[in-house]
């Protein structure tokens, strides 16, 4: 598309975009540009340290690192996709002609609203072995209950399923929304036609809802490489690395660990990771996404 | 008359001006934390307030800034930024990464006189062992702990326990603690004999193990670590059995945060934790209950804890002295004494509990002396140069045992590696 | 023998009444329009024949099965909408083949009813467009299409012309009706548009707040309106409705003409003044090209004559009008029934 626009035209539009130009330069393309700067120059505190790759080959070396990449991706490939269909049913079944959906949505949509250090301790208690709710549940049943929090193969999956619990509910609204935008026309014309529930889900509900769906799975996989907060008040990385997610290990190793470089790599890292996840996202699956 | 007197008051008025002017009032900024719940912030700020009052030259602004880890990121932030900051309470193990970063300088170069120099001697020696460095002094304790052990009298008199009779050592914790852990009918421990925290600051529990087993984690200068030393593995052996061999305390990790929640609740007879919680259990707990000692091996020991005062290198010499004068004040024995029976950290000299009022609390309330007592067979706690780095290093290590990952051996020896291998630059 | 036979159907929202005890017949072929004003209650009639509504109570009976309590889907009906409700997301082809897709009909049928029903509608170089890319007219062959190829015997349509231009609606009439037509098509056909109603269909049905007023072809409901409603509802412009003693006298604006030369025998009979020239004066003139349309006061009623040509008189002109006994319609005044002719 090619825009013809007067020149005085063109140079308004340009002062209008400038406030917000300059912010997002301040704020964020100069600080990326620095970060990327810093992992090749530094060590440790010290700044402007000459080029050198050492960050970078430290970073290969790093056991713990891979580790925590590894960590992240599973919780980004589970909590995402988990989250989100939860969501989906949440809102068909909210959307649906039901008594007292209201207060159901709003049971859905609690989680959403607590801030997730809240959440967080709320959580800690709900896991711990001896008087959280989970093993007291799982007592009734005559079950000796788990070790959430402790048990390193069983850790990571208890973050996950907090961080399931509270994203759901935020994801339900956007699909609420969608589903409310869907005309009636179009599921009374499916019935006519003789479509079945689930081909009437399958070949128009969803189709229709893909643009929100697209808005959620980038909003999904930006809080899972993002929402650590949970973290300081749940296990801090641990047991032994067992959930210790990339942003969480960046923060230990500027802020604990003193080490700006080492962390202005790990930050590369993820900057990458996120870049690429949007290309993916932008460029593959939007093209199969009709917008009304 | 009248006339020479109103000309005589217009002379005070204006050489009191003018001299005011001539000192003008020095401003300090102070950072602290509170690592233990509850609003200590306010008995701070009545510290400060009756400072101040006591010296009208200097204005002082003290920020409350987070846990331990948010003090130290705030304050050096600020120092970094060009705001003023002339001293701040930080992590008493920071005082290695503090002089690498060259942000600190020693009390020494400050406290000069013959009575600064007494000041600085009149601390338990144990909790000037973090502090010093190079034969320096760089830290000042002021709100610091110890280990100590928690236990239900009510649980022990129902095991047949003698209530005035905690585990004196290792042995004495195994056996009573096999007493104390019950089950119910279908085989599930409901009461677990003892707790020790390992989430949060394993290495710090993990130090009083060692401790008692005879062997510190590092040397004075922060330079070397000996987590592959025979009786440090011992000391994770005999944590990780606990759980896995004698059965008296979950396997797994445990978590800090909840821990004091699961004695309070009476889920476990015993807990170690830090003699910071000890007010907070004393208003919360509905039953009988005792401090003690943390139990010996082949001696007693705990690593002491908690935060020491700094002096910020960026600051003018008249801002110095204005900050020392600060950092006596709040650790003289009347302040100590305040201090420890509001929150449970210790008093930081023997003049502090020697003062009628924490005299006086001692003799109602017997375990807030245990703290005190133990200082005796107290060492320092981990502290090295890249702390950071390598308590997580040990932190990594004791986790993946007690987690059964790796055994007590493999785990020390590669953190042992690791470490070796980030502190070779400060040989 | 009935096609399509409605039983007693009614429905009730909480306490209003939308439909009232509906009953009515359709034989095979018969292309019915159903017809009034907003909220009569024909959308909401329209919806329970499809299954879309449940009915309170009455039954639908069709080709001799009560289909009352089957889905939309097992009623073998199909429906075109006012929106049209194409999927916005799919392309042509596969809007038409939905129902087929669904309906697990085999490829080759599927294909050759495709092929057949775009040829039909005239739709050949759109199939692989999406709805977004058709114009109205284009949307409402595609929506026509896909209720062809469900080759199901009956078809309801719900305004189906409603969204468009006059001129396209004129011509998707013609188009509509040939189809029907050409395929024997049973069509209900909902539209508030009289002018509809009268061009294309067999018969038509008026509904009013929720019953039926009249049931007949179109020049039935034009020649002999049941009711005073219905007299007042067909025809444009309608018919002037005069209130004498205990009745309503109504003549249609086509049949009153003006005295040649202020004369006229009717006259008489009207105009007690005896004054032939000046029985009434004009209010309001609106032209039409091919005629006027004239409001005038006559005797205290407003009465409407359409004037062929081009005739602007000033408000209170007088004029003398005039009209045959014939084609004047009785109503009673209480009831609105239609009554002999006195």
């Amino acid at each position: 598309m090619k825009l013809n626009m007067p020149r005085h035209q063109q140079i308004y539009a340009w002062l209008l975009l400038f406030p917000a130009l300059a912010l997002l330069a301040a704020f964020t393309h100069i600080p990326m540009i620095k970060t990327l700067w810093r992992s090749f120059t530094s060590s440790g505190m010290q700044n402007n340290t000459g080029f050198t790759l050492d960050n970078y080959r430290y970073l290969l070396e790093d056991d713990v690192f891979w580790q925590v990449l590894s960590n992240s991706l599973w919780y980004a490939a589970v909590t995402v996709p988990v989250s989100m269909i939860l969501a989906l049913a949440m809102a068909l079944w909210v959307n649906g002609k039901i008594r007292g959906r209201s207060a159901l949505r709003l049971a859905y949509f609690t989680p959403t609203i607590l801030p997730m250090i809240t959440v967080a301790n709320i959580w800690l208690f709900f896991y711990t072995p001896e008087i959280g709710l989970f093993n007291n549940i799982l007592g009734w049943f005559g079950h000796s209950g788990y070790n959430w929090l402790g048990d390193p193969d069983l850790s990571l999956f208890s973050l996950m399923l907090m961080t399931i619990w509270k994203e759901a509910g935020f994801f339900m609204i956007f699909y609420l929304a969608a589903l409310q935008g869907i005309s009636r026309d179009f599921y009374q014309a499916a019935a006519i036609e003789g479509s079945s529930r689930w081909t009437t889900l399958r070949r128009i509900t969803l189709p229709l809802l893909m643009p929100t769906t697209l808005f959620v799975l980038i909003n999904a996989f930006l809080n899972a490489f993002k929402l650590v907060d949970h973290l300081f008040i749940l296990t801090k990385g641990g047991p032994n690395n067992a959930t210790n997610l990339l942003l969480y290990y960046i923060y230990e190793n500027a802020f604990s660990f003193f080490d700006a470089a080492y962390a202005s790599v790990l930050t590369v890292v993820l900057l990458s990771i996120l870049v690429v996840l949007a290309v993916f996202q932008f460029g593959v699956i939007e093209r199969r996404v009709h917008y009304r | 008359m009248f006339n020479r007197g109103k000309k005589r008051m217009l002379a005070v008025v204006l050489s009191t001006a003018l001299s005011g002017a001539a000192q003008a009032k020095t401003d300090l900024t102070m950072y602290y934390p509170v690592a233990v719940g509850g609003s200590l912030t306010h008995v701070v700020d009545s510290i400060i307030a009756d400072f101040e009052k006591q010296n009208p030259d200097i204005d002082v602004k003290a920020i409350y800034a987070g846990n331990y880890n948010d003090a130290r990121v705030k304050a050096l932030a600020a120092l970094q930024s060009g705001q003023p900051a002339q001293l701040s309470v930080m992590f008493s193990i920071d005082v290695h990464e503090l002089m690498d970063l060259d942000a600190i300088i020693p009390f020494d170069e400050v406290a000069t006189s013959d009575e600064d120099k007494t000041w600085l001697n009149s601390f338990y020696p144990a909790l000037m062992k973090n502090g010093q460095v190079k034969g320096k002094t760089w830290g000042i304790p002021f709100q610091r702990s110890t280990i100590v052990m928690y236990y239900n009298k009510d649980m022990f008199r129902a095991a047949g326990l003698d209530a005035d009779h905690a585990p004196k050592n290792w042995d004495e914790l195994v056996d009573m603690g096999k007493k104390l852990t019950k089950k119910d009918a279908s085989g599930q421990v409901t009461q677990w004999g003892a707790m020790i925290p390992s989430t949060g600051y394993p290495y710090w529990m993990f130090g009083a193990l060692t401790k008692q087993n005879s062997q510190v984690l590092m040397n004075q200068a922060g330079t070397e670590t000996y987590f592959d030393k025979p009786a440090v593995i011992e000391a994770l052996s005999f944590w990780k059995s606990l759980g896995s061999e004698h059965k008296i305390m979950p396997e797994g990790t445990i978590q800090w945060g909840t821990l004091r929640q699961n004695f309070l609740e009476q889920k476990t007879a015993i807990m170690w934790h830090s003699t910071g919680n000890l007010t907070a259990v004393k208003k919360s707990a509905n039953f009988d209950f005792g401090v003690a000692m943390l139990p010996a091996n082949k001696e007693l020991g705990s690593p002491t804890g908690g935060g020491n005062f700094y002096l910020f290198k960026k600051s003018t010499p008249e801002e110095r002295q204005a900050a020392l004068k600060l950092v006596k004040f709040m650790t003289a024995p009347e302040q100590a004494a305040k201090w420890s029976i509001e929150t449970g950290y210790m008093g930081v000299s023997p003049a502090a509990y020697n003062t009628d009022a924490l005299q006086r609390y001692v003799k109602t309330f017997p375990p807030a002396a245990i703290a005190r007592d133990q200082l005796e067979y107290a060492t320092a706690e981990l502290a090295t140069h890249q702390a950071g780095r390598v308590r997580k290093l040990l932190d990594d290590a004791i986790q993946a045992t007690l987690t059964n990952q790796k055994s007590a051996e493999d785990a020390l020896k590669h953190a042992q590696q690791q470490a070796e291998r980030v502190l070779k630059r400060f040989e | 023998m009935s096609f399509l036979n409605i039983q007693g159907l009614s429905k009730q929202w909480a306490d209003t009444r939308v439909v009232e005890d509906i009953n009515f017949e359709i034989c095979e072929g018969e292309f019915i329009a159903l017809l009034g004003p907003s909220g009569c209650g024909k959308s909401t009639t329209l919806k329970m024949i499809a299954g879309l509504e449940t009915p309170t109570a009455g039954n639908v009976i069709l080709n001799g099965q009560n289909i009352t309590n089957r889905t939309p889907g097992q009623r073998q009906l199909s429906m075109v909408f006012q929106s049209y409700a194409l999927f916005p997301h799919l392309s042509v082809k596969e809007n038409i083949v939905f129902g087929l897709k669904a309906r697990k009909v085999p490829v080759n049928e599927r294909n050759k009813r495709l092929r057949h029903a775009v040829e039909l509608v005239n739709l050949g170089d759109q199939i692989n467009k999406k709805p977004s890319e058709l114009s109205g007219g284009q949307c409402q062959r595609v929506a026509l299409a896909r209720a062809i190829v469900s080759q199901a015997p009956l078809c309801l349509m719900d305004e189906p012309l409603s969204n468009l231009d006059t001129k396209l609606r004129n011509e998707m009439r013609t188009e509509i009706r040939a189809l029907q037509k050409q395929l024997g098509l049973t069509v209900l056909y909902v539209t508030h548009d009289q002018v509809e109603a009268m061009s294309m269909a067999d018969r038509i049905i008026l509904l009013n707040a929720g019953r039926i007023e009249q049931m007949g072809s179109p020049q039935a409901l034009y020649n002999e309106p049941a009711s005073s409603f219905v007299a007042r509802f067909i025809g444009h412009p309608p018919m002037s409705l005069m209130t004498r003693d205990k009745h309503l006298i109504g003549i249609r604006p086509e049949h009153i003409t003006l005295c040649k030369s202020g004369y006229s025998e009717g006259i008489a009979t009207h105009n007690p003044n005896k004054n032939p020239n000046n029985n009434a004066s004009v209010i309001h003139c609106d032209y039409h090209g091919a005629d006027t349309l004239i409001s005038v006061d006559f005797q205290g009623s407003a009465l409407m004559l359409s004037l062929q040509g081009h005739h602007l008189f000033q408000a209170g002109h007088p004029l003398a009008i005039t009209w045959e006994s014939q084609h004047e319609h009785y109503f009673s005044a209480k009831t609105g029934l239609r009554t002999a002719n006195l």
